[in-house]
Formats: C-alpha cells, sequence, structure tokens
C-alpha cells in the first residue's frame, strides 16, 4: 500500500504530465456589498488589469496586504489604470462585519461577497491571502500567501503587464 | 489498490493530447495533508494504528462543448485519514463529481453540488478541507434568472457522508426579489427572499409519534441598503420534530423550531458600526436524524455559527463560543432549548496627522457580544418547554476586546488586542465550570528590507479558573516573499497540577511560489476546540510532523 502512496506523491508533485490549458476566470455568480447577484466576468476592469484580492476579516496577513495596497492605491489607478477587487470569503458568521469594516479602514477597492466560497472553490484555492491577476479574463499571475513587501512585487509585475495603457 | 490503478488510467486518459483539444480551459490542483504521529511522554503514545496519515484532494476542473463544465474531485486517504477525520473517509474513491450547464440566465448542476440559501440557517452546503467537512449533495439543481431583479433556484438530492450519501433525501426552493432594480432606484437597495427546505430522514415514521416524515423549514428575509445605512431582517420556522438526546431519537420528546434575526449597521468613509441580534430555537437540522451531534460535522443541513469575533491568536482560541442552537434536558438542574443574544462592532480609522492618529494614521476595533439560553418553563420530567420570545436565561458567553493597529514607521508595525471573556464551561460543553479571563496580545512586524521581514507575537492569559494562566511567543522570519520560518511556543505555566504545565512548541517552514505551498511543521498541539470558519471541533492532544502541499498540475 506504501508504495502506492509515494507513487501517487510523486505524480502529483513534479508535473509529469504536460497539457496546454487557458487560465480563465471563471464565469459563476458572486454577491455584491448590497447583495445583488453580479456575474464575476461583469466586474472586470475595461480599462487595465484587475486584481482580485481574496482575503477575509479574520485574516491577519490579507488585511496587512490590503491595507499596504490601500496606502500606494491612488498611484497605482493613476499610473496604469489597474482595479483591484477585494473578494471577501467571510461565510455567515463573519459576513456582516465586512462592510462596516472595509469602511472603517476607509478602503476605496471594489468589495465582492463570495459567501459560500464558491468563487475561491472554482479556482481551487486552499486560503486566503491569494492574489489573482487578470487581463481580461485571462489569468496572468496566481499568488499564494502574502510577506511584507510583497505588494512592491505585485506592483512590478503590473507595471510589466501594463504596457498598452501607455 | 484498484482504484489507484483506476486513478493512473483516468490520468493517462485526460494526458492524451487529443482529449487536450476537446476539453479546453482545463484545471487541476493537487492538495494534500500528512501527519506522522510520534510519542509524548507528557501527552501520552500514540494509541492507533498508521503512525503515517495522509489526506490527498485531486480535482480536475474542465469545459467541454463550450457551455458544460465538469468537475471530478478524487480524495485518497492513505494508508489512513489523518486523525480526527470522520471513519467514512477511507482508501481512495471519487468524492464528488458534476457537470454544470451554464447561460447567462440559466444554471443546471447534476451531480455533486454546494449551495446556501439565503445566510445558510436552512441550508448551507460546503466544503472544508481543514476540518473535513463536505456535505455536498448529490442531485440536480437548477437556477433561472427571470429578469434582473428575480431569481429562483430549486434542488433535489442526497446528502454526502464521507464518501457515501443520506438514504433520505432532501429538496428546496430559494427565491429572490430585488424591488429596487424593478423600482430603477439605484441608490437604495431593497431585497426579499423566500426559500424552503424540506429534509426526509429515509427512515419511516409513524403518525402517532406527532412529527411526520417530512420536515418542513421556511424562511423569509428582507435586506435594505443605502449609502450610508443597511438592515436585514428574517425569520425562520420548522416544523415539529423529535428531539435527539444521547444518541436517542424521542418518540415521546417532539418540538418545533425557530429563528430571529436582525442586523443593521451605519458606515461613511473611515467608521463603520454594526449590530446583530439572533434568537435561534431548536434549529439544528441534520438530513439523518440520528446523525445529530456527531463530532464530524457529518449530514449537517443547516448553518449555525457562532456570531462573536473570530479570532487569530492562539491564547484568544482556547475558549471559544460554540452556537447553542439545540434543545438538550441533560438534568434537572441544565436544561438548553437554544440561544439568544446580540454582537456590536465598531471599526474606526484615526486620520493621518491628527493628535491619536500619529503620521500614518490608526485603526481601531471594539467588538461586544453576549450569548445566553432561552428564558421559558422548564420541566425535566414532562420533557416540556415554553420559551420567552425576548427572555434571557443563564449566560453562556460575553466578551469584549479591543483591537489597534499601529503603524510607527515605515518599517514598523503592531497590533495589539485585550479582550474580556466570561465562558459557562457547565452550558457549552456540557461539562462542569466557569471561566473568566482576559487576554492580552502583542503584535510587531519589522521589515528589515524590501524583501526580509521579522514578525514577533507576545500574548499572555489571564485566569483564575480551570487551567488558570497561560503565555506565549512566537516569532517568524521571511527570508524572501517565497521562504519563511517560524517557532511558537504556548505554556500552560499556571496550571496548578504541575505534569499538566504544558508546553506546546511547533516549529515549521513555509515555501511559497506561484501558485504552489509547500510546508513543514513539528510540534505538539494543544487539544481543545479546533475551529475554522464558523464550526469549532473537539481534537485531542497530539505530537509529531506535519506535510503540506498545495499544487496546481495545469
Amino acid at each position: 500500500m506504501k508504495h502506492y502512496t509515494i507513487l501517487f506523491f510523486l505524480l502529483f508533485n513534479f508535473n509529469l504530465i504536460e497539457l496546454k490549458s487557458q487560465d480563465k476566470i471563471p464565469n459563476l455568480y458572486v454577491k455584491t456589498i448590497d447583495g445583488k447577484p453580479i456575474r464575476t466576468i461583469s466586474t472586470i476592469n475595461s480599462e487595465g488589469l484587475t486584481i482580485y484580492s481574496f482575503w477575509a476579516t479574520w485574516c491577519i496577513p490579507c488585511i496587512v496586504e490590503l491595507n499596504a495596497i490601500h496606502e500606494v492605491y491612488d498611484q497605482w489607478t493613476e499610473e496604469t489604470n489597474v482595479k483591484l477587487i477585494a473578494v471577501a470569503l467571510d461565510d455567515n458568521r463573519t459576513k456582516r462585519r465586512v462592510r462596516p469594516f472595509v469602511s472603517g479602514k476607509g478602503w476605496k477597492f471594489e468589495i465582492l461577497l463570495d459567501e459560500n466560497q464558491d468563487f475561491q472553490r472554482a479556482l481551487n484555492i486552499e486560503n486566503p491571502p491569494y492574489t489573482i491577476v487578470t487581463d481580461g479574463v485571462k489569468i496572468l499571475q496566481k499568488r499564494n500567501g502574502y510577506k511584507p513587501g510583497e505588494e512592491n512585487d505585485l506592483y512590478e509585475f503590473i507595471l510589466k503587464n501594463s504596457k498598452k495603457n501607455d | 489498490m484498484k482504484n489507484i490503478f483506476y486513478l493512473l488510467l483516468f490520468i493517462i486518459f485526460l494526458s492524451n493530447s487529443i482529449y487536450a483539444q476537446v476539453f479546453n480551459n482545463l484545471n487541476a490542483s493537487f492538495q494534500s495533508n500528512s501527519n506522522y504521529y510520534l510519542d509524548d511522554n507528557k501527552t501520552g503514545d500514540f494509541n492507533y494504528e498508521n503512525r503515517f496519515r495522509s489526506n490527498n484532494y485531486l480535482n480536475f476542473k474542465s469545459t467541454v462543448f463550450e457551455k458544460i463544465d465538469f468537475e471530478i474531485q478524487i480524495e485518497s486517504y492513505l494508508p489512513a485519514a489523518v486523525i480526527n477525520y470522520s471513519p467514512n473517509l477511507k482508501k481512495t474513491n471519487v468524492s464528488t463529481f458534476n457537470f454544470k450547464y451554464n447561460t447567462d440566465k440559466l444554471n443546471i448542476t447534476l451531480g455533486n453540488f454546494y449551495e446556501q440559501f439565503g445566510s445558510g440557517i436552512i441550508l448551507r452546503t460546503w466544503e472544508d478541507k481543514n476540518l473535513g467537512i463536505n456535505n455536498s449533495i448529490r442531485g440536480g439543481r437548477i437556477r433561472y434568472f427571470i429578469n434582473d431583479g428575480v431569481n429562483v433556484t430549486a434542488l433535489f438530492g442526497n446528502q454526502k457522508k464521507g464518501f457515501k450519501y443520506s438514504k433520505g433525501y432532501l429538496m428546496g426552493i430559494d427565491s429572490e426579489f430585488d424591488l429596487s432594480s424593478s423600482l430603477n432606484n439605484n441608490t437604495n437597495t431593497l431585497i426579499i427572499g423566500i426559500s424552503y427546505l424540506g429534509r426526509n430522514d429515509g427512515t419511516p415514521t409513524t403518525n402517532l409519534y406527532g412529527y411526520k416524515d417530512l420536515t418542513n423549514l421556511f424562511s423569509t428575509r428582507i435586506d435594505f441598503s443605502s449609502t450610508n445605512f443597511y438592515s436585514n431582517f428574517e425569520v425562520v420556522s420548522k416544523s415539529k420534530d423529535a428531539i435527539v438526546q444521547f444518541g436517542d431519537v424521542s418518540t415521546t420528546f417532539i418540538k418545533n423550531g425557530s429563528s430571529l434575526l436582525f442586523n443593521s449597521g451605519y458606515i461613511k468613509n473611515g467608521l463603520g458600526i454594526d449590530f446583530t441580534f439572533r434568537r435561534i430555537e431548536n434549529m439544528s437540522l441534520f438530513s439523518e436524524r440520528r446523525a445529530f451531534g456527531n463530532i464530524y460535522f457529518e449530514s449537517v443541513v443547516n448553518y449555525l455559527p457562532a456570531l462573536t469575533k473570530q479570532h487569530d491568536y492562539s491564547l484568544t482560541n482556547i475558549y471559544v463560543y460554540q452556537s447553542q442552537p439545540n434543545i438538550s434536558f441533560q438534568d434537572p438542574k441544565m436544561m438548553k432549548s437554544g440561544e439568544i443574544g446580540f454582537q456590536f462592532d465598531l471599526f474606526y480609522f484615526l486620520e493621518q496627522n491628527s493628535f491619536l492618529g500619529g503620521k500614518y494614521g490608526t485603526n481601531v476595533s471594539i467588538n461586544a457580544s453576549i450569548w445566553n439560553n432561552l428564558k421559558g418553563d422548564y420541566d425535566y420530567y414532562k420533557e416540556y418547554v415554553n420559551t420567552n420570545l425576548f427572555g434571557f436565561g443563564e449566560k453562556y458567553f460575553s466578551e469584549f476586546n479591543i483591537e489597534i493597529r499601529k503603524k510607527w514607521s515605515k518599517k514598523f508595525e503592531s497590533i495589539f488586542l485585550f479582550l474580556d471573556q466570561y465562558y459557562n464551561k457547565k452550558y457549552i460543553e456540557e461539562k462542569y465550570g466557569e471561566i473568566k479571563s482576559s487576554v492580552f496580545v502583542l503584535d510587531n512586524t519589522y521589515k528589515i528590507n524590501n524583501k526580509k521581514s521579522l514578525r514577533f507575537e507576545l500574548q499572555h492569559l489571564n485566569s483564575k479558573d480551570d487551567n488558570k494562566n497561560w503565555a506565549a511567543i512566537g516569532l517568524e522570519y521571511n527570508f524572501n516573499y517565497a521562504l519563511s520560518l517560524y517557532v511558537m511556543d504556548t505554556y500552560n505555566y499556571g496550571n496548578p497540577i504541575k505534569e499538566d504545565k504544558m508546553h506546546y512548541y511547533n516549529t515549521g517552514i513555509s515555501y511559497n511560489k506561484g501558485n504552489s505551498r509547500y510546508s513543514l511543521n513539528y510540534g505538539r498541539q494543544r487539544g481543545g476546540y479546533f475551529c475554522y470558519g464558523g464550526i469549532c471541533r473537539y481534537v485531542p492532544d497530539s505530537t509529531g510532523f506535519s506535510f503540506g502541499v498545495t499544487k496546481s498540475l495545469f
């Protein structure tokens, strides 16, 4: 039995399988902060890249990251037209805290509620923080986790891929 | 073994490039959590089979023929599932699969699906690998958007438990009416929702007992929001059903259930205030009555989380409130029928360059909650309870906490947290004792340079009850954005019993690159309520290594 376990591990830890895939934003319904259903693809930025930042009110690194981006967000949008959408994974335990929380922070990001984690599951996201950068529906980058200062690295990537907006 | 063979075949089948052209937008991910358990001379030997245990999840998603999405998840628990996972999870098997047909107006799902009606009080199915929860429904679901403001969902199916399915079935309808969209009102939103859920246990009952095979739940909700103000209200009723106590479905104690929820808040830039009131009475629902109270959260149909602040630090998670939705008559002096209480939140930003705000501004948040038993006439021997609508009975729990986040300079940031808590262990856990405690946390982050950073955390729990005082210290070092190392020790130094003055030490390393994550930990895990999301589960102490992988394959 053990051999099979090892085999199982080997298979999936090394990319034995090479398949070309187009990574796209899944098209499904989430909710606006007012509780209205909205299609994920209709939230995509038409003037530049889109950042989907998956966070929750109980996730400390997520809040540190969004606070850090909040401080430089005006500059980001001016220079690249990028739009950040903060997707709250808070379920019904903490969902009600999302709106006053965001307001209390003074964040100006667009907020989506993924109350039953449909969006999270469709992207196979294990835990927040998790960040996705898209150009239209096409996913350019996925980032798992956040470390202090990493927003600079994210912005470098945005700058590099935003050329067409110059 | 056979299963593995099929699994390999399946992968070879997929990897064939011909199929890559039929399947487009193919997406596969792999997740694995493994433990190797060690004997511990303080907490005891590992007394189960298989010291090495591993949970593995393989998920494929693909779009076939433009509008149809296909998904399959294969799970493998080899040689056995990590301890505290359901015994129904063993070996390798297909866990969930589904086909989805999607257009702008119509969504049809066949196979396993996750769904939530309104706030989940009557139905929520979801997956949480951290707790081993997957209560998805296998069957069919249709969602139709009649116009911009009206949508209806209907579903039918059996609920998953482990790799098996419940005998009985669930059926439900949820409808939502956005009145503001039909009135062309853009500043205000008014949404009304009505839902129904029926649960058939699968075991025929006689009408003699005063309850029916089918248990019916109805929910009505109304949701209003404007620029600075929002409010919502939900009323739920559950038809008469047998009370389950000590593992027995009662034939004499039959009762209906109800729930009332009110939430309202005020927001403006830099300020947010929120208030929630909730009353629940006899509201637990399982797809099989006998599954009531099982520690694996199998066959759970609805979601009734504790409405308290969800904390992030080890010592703030020692006494965690769990919601009390049930009728439970333990003895003539300890009778519960539900829960009533409220929660209050305030979030405030002190402006930059103000006296209290400092150069970078300061975030302050205050949270308070109180939860009590329902007040009413209780009779243990007659199995009778009649509750008052707004009466507060014995106190289960209360908490006040304040959190301040302050950035001192470009490089240095702190979080300060204080909480004061009352935890009625006798009522919440049906054990004995009451605990008053207070906790201090100081969490500092220092950026050494653009990539390297250091986090340092100090905690103290002060209590004269139960296991008395605790202290914790933690250090985390980020070498760069990918690699990080942590060391942490939680010490119950105040424990009056010498042998129980335990150190819970943990150390680990994690590596994140793109969408992959690898982690390795070693340490002694504190037993107690392990919580994730709104669900808490009791786990015993354990010592050993754990290893985690998350990876997208293609």
